[in-house]
């Protein structure tokens, strides 16, 4: 089977509205896709940035996967979060980013998104806060029925991931 | 192999800092030369505009491993001394070594734990001790960190010079220009089964 090493860091997010943010991430791959070693997701810490508008995570990711075929190429998804004061979480960004085919040190950039709600649900989100989320989350990921829905922009996680293949050449898999 | 020095710092608050570094590995990983951990000099902050700090402290260290999953991490706690000369952690941060031969820099973000409380907040500035990681090695691990608060400040600058050796040998492309070059002789499918080869010894990074 050929193998896939992903090693790298969640450095952190910019563009955000506020401070005080944290990060969930999952890697999402193909069935044929499966895990030798290390962990599919998790959270990062909060930060809270005391010069820069530079939220800090250096959350380290490192899986091991094994794979028959190479549909359903690995995906990297991220939810982005603020905490505030009172350690209210309120939803502040989807998004993912593919894991890069091709071996060596690649420095990503995440655009996210968040969904926006109704003229009525944005007033009653700048007084009350909160906001609206997904029901299903599968959506980050996937292109079915993104159709209906209606987002706003906001900031970009950045990544820097390092790639291993393994064995890719003996099945004449150029990546 | 790896050969690099912890170059400089920023750290505009503080007025003389020292770091301490350690390497994190997964359980494969064997250092065969070099110091797994040390301490740097005291280093004081430069009096022009740049406002940093140099430490210029030599890495040197050999790994060997028969397994990528466990990529070593270099771990840096620095620590700064406040107006009564005790030691109090200025900033946590790691990075994975580079995994493609060739030099590399790497600007490291630092952050420290903040508490939890107000409370606690408010005694930890009564008796002058900030919240502190027990073991420094945790900020290199991914489970347990959605319960922790930090406070980003500084960064270190480290560069790297990263040889491996044998990596191709065992099958394994790390840079993009491995697989270019390859010939593809084969005209199997991906999908067929084939029993794994048995891995020798890797001496890598």
């Amino acid at each position: 089977m050929a193998e896939v090493h992903i090693v790298g860091q969640i450095q952190g997010a910019t563009g955000f509205p506020e401070h005080s943010l944290f990060c969930k991430w999952g890697i999402h791959a193909g069935g044929a896709w499966r895990i030798i070693n290390g962990q599919r997701e998790g959270q990062t810490q909060v930060d809270l940035p005391q010069n820069e508008a530079v939220a800090v995570w250096s959350h380290p990711i490192d899986i091991h996967y094994a794979t028959k075929g190479l549909q359903g190429w690995p995906k990297v998804h991220v939810q982005v979060w603020h905490q505030d004061s009172f350690g209210r979480n309120e939803l502040y960004g989807y998004g993912f980013v593919h894991i890069p085919t091709s071996p060596g040190i690649h420095d990503i950039e995440c655009p996210t998104w968040k969904p926006a709600g109704s003229w009525s649900e944005q007033v009653m989100q700048y007084f009350v806060g909160g906001g609206p989320q997904l029901r299903n989350p599968d959506l980050v990921y996937s292109g079915a029925d993104r159709y209906s829905l209606k987002t706003m922009a906001m900031g970009k996680v950045h990544l820097q991931l390092s790639i291993i293949t393994r064995n890719f050449d003996r099945y004449g898999v150029e990546c | 192999m790896l050969g690099g020095q912890i170059e400089t710092a920023e750290f505009p608050e503080f007025d003389d800092i020292y770091c301490k570094y350690c390497f994190t590995y997964g359980q494969d990983w064997v250092i065969t030369t070099g110091l797994e951990e040390g301490f740097t000099q005291a280093a004081k902050k430069s009096t022009d505009d740049r406002q940093i700090f140099i430490w210029n402290f030599p890495l040197d260290v050999t790994f060997k491993s028969t397994n990528p999953y466990g990529w070593p991490q270099l771990v840096l706690s620095v620590y700064g001394l406040d107006m009564f000369g005790k030691g109090v952690v200025r900033g946590y941060g790691a990075c994975h070594l580079p995994t493609t031969p060739g030099r590399h820099t790497r600007r490291i973000p630092m952050f420290v734990p903040e508490s939890t409380s107000k409370f606690q907040k408010f005694i930890s500035w009564i008796i002058g001790r900030r919240p502190e990681y027990v073991d420094q090695k945790v900020v290199a691990q991914g489970e347990g960190r959605e319960v922790t608060r930090v406070r980003s400040q500084g960064y270190v600058t480290v560069t790297f010079n990263i040889i491996t050796k044998d990596m191709k040998k065992l099958g394994y492309d790390c840079s993009p220009s491995d697989t270019v070059n390859s010939q593809s002789t084969e005209m199997a499918g991906l999908s067929m089964p084939v029993t794994p080869r048995t891995l020798g010894t890797a001496e890598a990074t």
